[in-house]
C-alpha cells in the first residue's frame, strides 16, 4: 500500500470514531427534544395515569437525561449496546438481523446497479451526444428517478406479481431458503431500487465520458488508429469512473438505511424500517444502535469510494 | 402503526387503479403441512406482546386469541356466550356473581385448568403494580372479592351491582393465563388453554409461529397444524399478498377499494356490521364548546351520509351522536337527524356568535379516515359560518399527545357492547373522557341501569342516557364502519366478528 493511501485510511478511521460519538450525542439530544416518551408511545390510547406511572418507573424514564446517556455510553464502550425499552430484549440481535437483511438487499441491488448504470452511461457516451439512443436512455433513467419508489414498487407488483405471477409481491425473506428463492423473492424490490438509482450514476458516467473523450490523450489514441472499443474501455473509462464511483457510494449508503418506503411496500425487515419504527416508539437504545451502525456503514462506504478513486487516479496516488 | 411519511391518500388512489389489473394468483408458498397464514393490517414492530394485560393492537389481539381463552365471549350481537365458563348466575342484587367453570380443560403444558387460574388472572389485571390499562376497564371488580369457591367455581364480589357483568368481562384483557406466570413469561411465551401454543415469537420478528395444542378441549379442533402471523401495514401489499396466495386470511381490508376484490373467485370477502364509530370530540368545558348551543350547532351542520360515502365507501351506517347503533341491544330506533344549517346559525347567534365562529380541529393519519373526516367537516361547517382550521398532527403522536389533550379533534372507537360503549368515553370519571363532558344525570342513569334487573326498564334507562348524550354531549358521532376481512376461497370456518379483536381460529380449515 502506498503511503498516501495508508495515511488516508488512518486519519479517516480516527475521524470516524469522532463522527460516531457526535452522532450518538445528536441523536440522543434530538430524541430528548421530541414530545412524548416511550411509555406513552407503548400504551397509546391505553395510557391511563396508573399505567403510565408504572411503566415509566419500569423503564427508568424519570432519571435525568445525562445519566441515561452516560449509562448507555459506558455500556457501548464495554460492548453492550443496551436493552430495547420496547421489546425489553437486547438491541444487538435486532440490529444485526436487520442490518444483515439490509446488506443482502443492498448487495444484490448493487450487483445489478453498477454494471447496469455504468454500462448505460457508456452506451450513451459511445453514441452521438444527444442523439436518439443517448436521449432515450437519459430520459428513461430520469423518469425512473423522478417517480416515487412506492409508485414504481406498487406498479411493478401489480404487473409482475399480481397479473403475470412471475414474482411474489411480498419479499418474505423468512420463506426463502435457497439462492434461487432469494433472488426471486428480492427481484421486485431490487428492480424498484434500480429504477430510483440508475439516473444519477448514468449521468455522471456519461458526462465524464464526454469530457474525457474530448481530451487530448483520447484524441491521440484515436489518431494512432486504436480500435474505438479499446479507446473507450481502456483509455477513457478508467478516468471517467471517479464521479460515478462517488455516485455509487451515495446510492450504497442510501440502500442500507434510506429505503424505508421500499421496505414497507415489500414488507422487508431492513434496518431503515427498524430505525423508523424505533423512532416512533422513542426506543432510544434501539435508535442509537441503528444510527451508529448506519453511520459506520456510510463512513466505510465513503472511505472505500475514496480508496477506489485514488487507485484509479495515479495523480492522487503519488502526491 | 408505523407508516412512512408519504402521501397515504395518493398511494391509495393509485392502488385503486393498479389493482384492477389483478387476475389469477400463482402458487408461491406451496405448503406441505397444513399451515394457516394470517396477516393483520398493522405492524407493531418490537412492541408486540402476547400478554393479554398489555395487548393493544390487532396483532396482539390475534396472538391472544390463538393462545388464550376467556370465561365469556361476546357473540356477534354482543350477547355473552360461554367459553371457559359454562354458566353463571348473580345473587338477587347483581353484586355477587358465581361462574361455573368448564371441567376437563388443560393448559398447553398439560396442567389442568382450575378456578385458581381465574383468580390469578383477574387479580393480576387489577394489581396496581402491574399497571395494566385493564384496571380501568374492570374498575367495578374488587380484587379482594374474587375467590375460588371450589376447583371449578369462581365468585366475583363487585363494588356495585352490574346486571351485565358477564359481558363486561368479555373484553380484550381477560384472557385466562396459567396461574403463576410472570409478565416476562407472558410477554412472548405465555401458556393458555387456546387451540394453539406459541412455537416461536420474538417481538419484532415476523412471522410469529403457533402450533396445534394437543391438549385442546374441543374435540377434533383445531383443523390446521401451524399458524403463521405477520402484519402487513401497506394496504396494497396486503391485497397483493392475498391474491398471490402468500397469505390465507387478511384480518382487515381497506373499505374504500373493495370492488377490486369482489368477484375474484379465489378470494372470499367477509364483512360484519359493527359499532366501530368515527366522529368529532369537543371539550364541553372549554369555550366555545362550553355552551351547549354551540355543541348542538356542530351536530346540526354535519351531513352524515357524506361521511359514510367518503370515509368508508358506503360500507357502514350513519350514526346519530350515540355509540350504540340501532341494531345493537339498547340502540335507539330514531332516524338520524338531517343537517339544518339555518337552525345551526340561529343557535350560534343565540350563543353570542352572530358572525360565526373560528375553530381549530386536530386530525392525523393515525387511523385511516381521520383526515377525510376533518376535510369534510371543514367544508360542511363553512355555510353555517363555522370557519375550521385543520391542524394535522403527526400520526405516531396522535393518540398519546393530541387525543385527550386538544379541545377539538377527530376520533374513533372500536365496537363495544352498549354499557361499555357509553361508560368508557362518557362517564364523568372515565379515564378516556375525551369530551370532558361531566353530566351527573347521565352517570346516574348508567349506574341505575347497571343494577336494574328488569330488561325493559334497563333498556329505557340506557335510551334516556343516550338521548341526554345526543342533546348535551360533546361528541359528534358520525358513522359506524363495517369491519371487512378476506380469505382465500379454500379456507373455511373463519368468521369475522363485529368487534375486530375477537377471533376464533379453532374451527378454521384449509382445503388442499
Amino acid at each position: 500500500m502506498s503511503r498516501p493511501l495508508a495515511r488516508l485510511i488512518g486519519t479517516r478511521l480516527l475521524l470516524s470514531l469522532l463522527s460516531l460519538f457526535a452522532v450518538s450525542v445528536i441523536v440522543f439530544a434530538v430524541m430528548e427534544a421530541l414530545p412524548g416518551d416511550t411509555a406513552q408511545r407503548i400504551l397509546g390510547r391505553d395510557a391511563t395515569a396508573q399505567a403510565l406511572t408504572v411503566m415509566r418507573a419500569q423503564l427508568h424514564l424519570e432519571r435525568p437525561a445525562i445519566e441515561r446517556y452516560g449509562d448507555w455510553l459506558t455500556g457501548v464502550l464495554h460492548g453492550d449496546f443496551g436493552t430495547s425499552l420496547v421489546a425489553r430484549r437486547p438491541v444487538l440481535p435486532y440490529i444485526t438481523a436487520h442490518f444483515s437483511y439490509s446488506l443482502l438487499l443492498a448487495g444484490i441491488a448493487l450487483a445489478l446497479h453498477i454494471p447496469f448504470s455504468v454500462g448505460l452511461g457508456l452506451l450513451g457516451a459511445a453514441t452521438r451526444r444527444d442523439g436518439p439512443i443517448d436521449s432515450t436512455i437519459s430520459a428513461a433513467a430520469l423518469l425512473g428517478m423522478s417517480v416515487p419508489e412506492f409508485v414504481i414498487g406498487i406498479f411493478l407488483v401489480s404487473i409482475l406479481a399480481t397479473t403475470l405471477g412471475w414474482f411474489p409481491p411480498l419479499a418474505l425473506i423468512d420463506q426463502a431458503h435457497s439462492v434461487p428463492a432469494v433472488v426471486s423473492t428480492l427481484f421486485l424490490p431490487v428492480l424498484t431500487l434500480n429504477f430510483a438509482m440508475t439516473a444519477y450514476v448514468l449521468r455522471q458516467t456519461r458526462n465524464a465520458m464526454f469530457d474525457v473523450l474530448r481530451s487530448d490523450y483520447v484524441r491521440m489514441a484515436t489518431l494512432r488508429g486504436l480500435p474505438r472499443r479499446h479507446v473507450l474501455l481502456r483509455h477513457a473509462l478508467p478516468n471517467a469512473l471517479a464521479p460515478a464511483i462517488n455516485a455509487i457510494a451515495l446510492n450504497a449508503g442510501w440502500l442500507v438505511g434510506g429505503v424505508v418506503v421500499v421496505e414497507v411496500v415489500f414488507n422487508y425487515p431492513g434496518l431503515g424500517r427498524l430505525l423508523v419504527e424505533s423512532i416512533s416508539f422513542h426506543d432510544v437504545p434501539m435508535i442509537q444502535g441503528s444510527a451508529l451502525v448506519l453511520s459506520a456503514t456510510y463512513i466505510a462506504i465513503n472511505l472505500a469510494a475514496d480508496v477506489a478513486t485514488m487507485l484509479l487516479t495515479p495523480k492522487l496516488r503519488v502526491r | 402503526m408505523t407508516k412512512p411519511g408519504i402521501g397515504v391518500i395518493s398511494r391509495r388512489l393509485l392502488l385503486a387503479g393498479t389493482a384492477v389489473l389483478a387476475s389469477a394468483p400463482r402458487p408461491f408458498a406451496a405448503t406441505a403441512t397444513k399451515t394457516l397464514r394470517l396477516a393483520t393490517g398493522e405492524t407493531d414492530g418490537v412492541k408486540g406482546t402476547l400478554d393479554p394485560a398489555f395487548g393493544n393492537n390487532d396483532n396482539d389481539a390475534a396472538r391472544a386469541s390463538l393462545v388464550f381463552e376467556r370465561l365469556v365471549i361476546p357473540d356477534a350481537s354482543f350477547s355473552p356466550q360461554p367459553q371457559l365458563a359454562v354458566s353463571w348466575k348473580p345473587d338477587e342484587t347483581g353484586q355477587v356473581w358465581t361462574f361455573a367453570l368448564r371441567t376437563g380443560v388443560a393448559f398447553q403444558d398439560g396442567t389442568p385448568f382450575t378456578a385458581n387460574d381465574v383468580v390469578y388472572t383477574y387479580r393480576r389485571l387489577l394489581d396496581p403494580k402491574l399497571g395494566s390499562p385493564a384496571a380501568a376497564a374492570l374498575s367495578q371488580v374488587d380484587p379482594d372479592g374474587i375467590r375460588a369457591v371450589d376447583d371449578h367455581t369462581v365468585e366475583f364480589k363487585l363494588r356495585s351491582p352490574a346486571v351485565e357483568f358477564p359481558l363486561l368481562i368479555a373484553n380484550r384483557f381477560t384472557y385466562i393465563v396459567k396461574a403463576g406466570q410472570t409478565s416476562e413469561q407472558l410477554r412472548a411465551a405465555g401458556i393458555g388453554t387456546g387451540p394453539f401454543r406459541v412455537e416461536h415469537f420474538v417481538p419484532g420478528e415476523e412471522p410469529s409461529v403457533y402450533v396445534r395444542n394437543e391438549h385442546y378441549w374441543q374435540p377434533g379442533r383445531p383443523h390446521v397444524d401451524r399458524v403463521e402471523l405477520r402484519g402487513i401495514a401497506e394496504e396494497s401489499s396486503r391485497v397483493a399478498a392475498l391474491l398471490a396466495n402468500q397469505v390465507d386470511i387478511v384480518l382487515e381490508l381497506p373499505l374504500r377499494s373493495l370492488q377490486r376484490l369482489e368477484g375474484n373467485k379465489d378470494v372470499t370477502i367477509q364483512s360484519a356490521r359493527t359499532s366501530d364509530w368515527y366522529g368529532l370530540a369537543a371539550f364541553s368545558d372549554v369555550p366555545p364548546f362550553d355552551d351547549v348551543r354551540v355543541r348542538q350547532a356542530l351536530k346540526l351542520v354535519v351531513n352524515r351520509e357524506q361521511y359514510l360515502r367518503a370515509v368508508v365507501g358506503g360500507h357502514g351506517a350513519v350514526a346519530d351522536d350515540t355509540p350504540v347503533p340501532p341494531w345493537q341491544k339498547y340502540g335507539l330506533q330514531d332516524a338520524p337527524r338531517p343537517p339544518d344549517i339555518a337552525a345551526a346559525k340561529k343557535l350560534l347567534a343565540e350563543a353570542g356568535h352572530p358572525d360565526g365562529i373560528d375553530l381549530e380541529l386536530y386530525t392525523s393519519a393515525a387511523d385511516s379516515g381521520l383526515l377525510e373526516i376533518a376535510a369534510l367537516f371543514q367544508a360542511q361547517a363553512a355555510p353555517a359560518g363555522i370557519r375550521v382550521t385543520i391542524n394535522k398532527a403527526p400520526a405516531a403522536d396522535y393518540w398519546s399527545n393530541v387525543w385527550l389533550k386538544k379541545p377539538f379533534l377527530v376520533t374513533n372507537w372500536n365496537a363495544r357492547a352498549a354499557d361499555e360503549a357509553l361508560a368508557l368515553p362518557f362517564l364523568s370519571t372515565g379515564e378516556w373522557n375525551e369530551t370532558h363532558w361531566r353530566n351527573k344525570e347521565f352517570d346516574a342513569l348508567i349506574f341505575e341501569a347497571r343494577k336494574t334487573l328488569d330488561d325493559a326498564k334497563r333498556g329505557e334507562l340506557y335510551a334516556k342516557a343516550q338521548r341526554l348524550l345526543q342533546q348535551d354531549g360533546g361528541a359528534i358521532i358520525l358513522i359506524y364502519a363495517d369491519t371487512v376481512g378476506a380469505s382465500r376461497a379454500n379456507v373455511h370456518g373463519y368468521r369475522i366478528h363485529p368487534q375486530k379483536i375477537n377471533h376464533d381460529f379453532s374451527d378454521v380449515s384449509i382445503d388442499t
